[in-house]
């Protein structure tokens, strides 16, 4: 199987989104703002549908938010 | 931490205060097997009848503390670890009617079957709850 595993820029997207809060950003895709913790440190992935929401939040491209690094494992 | 391992926790440690004991007295003492035996019904009463009033006031207590928490419906992933937790608990009570349903039925009776059949009800739902708390500590 191959590995890999999926960074974001949540985080640095939400500080300059105006420091947008974890549980504002969970809020206005549908989530907890524990979920929005666990994404951002790449301890849960999330669906592909939240993925967009997030992405959309940010009125960005999915693949600036999200990034797969074929080589990293997932600790 | 999240409400839903709150509530995890708390069914957890429900079940171990109340079937613990119980199951630690079904094994010190020899129990007739014949039924009804209203000794044992009476000692399987308390631990069920204590299980639900901490079950109660420990979901009353942990509502009141987080409200907001309480009325979120859960999220995909909340929905992703029940499913994990079903799934594995699954496995465990399916063994479990086997043994009590398809192979004790030659050698046992009465109580001893009724607590083998509490004994792996429990399990699986300790493991259900276990399941649940593993996978919100290792996602926190």
């Amino acid at each position: 199987m191959m590995e890999g595993s999926i960074s974001n820029r949540i985080r640095i997207l939400r500080f300059h989104n105006g420091e947008m809060s974890q549980a504002e950003l969970g809020q206005r895709i549908g989530v907890t703002r524990q979920t929005i913790a666990a994404i951002e440190a790449g301890k849960y992935s999330p669906s592909l549908e939240a993925a967009f929401r997030i992405a959309e939040v940010f009125n960005l491209p999915l693949e600036e938010v999200f990034q797969w690094d074929s080589k990293a494992t997932r600790v | 931490m999240p409400y839903r391992e709150k509530t995890a926790w708390l069914s957890l440690i429900a079940m171990v205060v109340t079937f613990g004991p119980y199951f630690t007295i079904v094994a010190m003492r020899s129990v007739p097997g014949e039924l009804p035996n209203l000794r044992q019904l009476g000692l399987f009463a308390v631990a069920a009848i204590a299980q639900m009033l901490i079950l109660g006031i420990g979901h009353l207590y942990l509502r009141r503390g987080s409200a907001q928490d309480a009325r979120t419906p859960p999220d995909e992933r909340d929905r992703a670890i029940t499913s994990r937790s079903i799934s594995s608990a699954y496995y465990v009570l399916i063994f479990g009617m086997i043994l009590v349903g398809c192979v004790m039925p030659f050698n046992s009776s009465g109580w001893s079957i009724i607590n083998a059949a509490l004994v792996m009800i429990v399990a699986a739902e300790v493991v259900h709850y276990g399941v649940v708390v593993l996978s919100y500590r290792r996602q926190a």
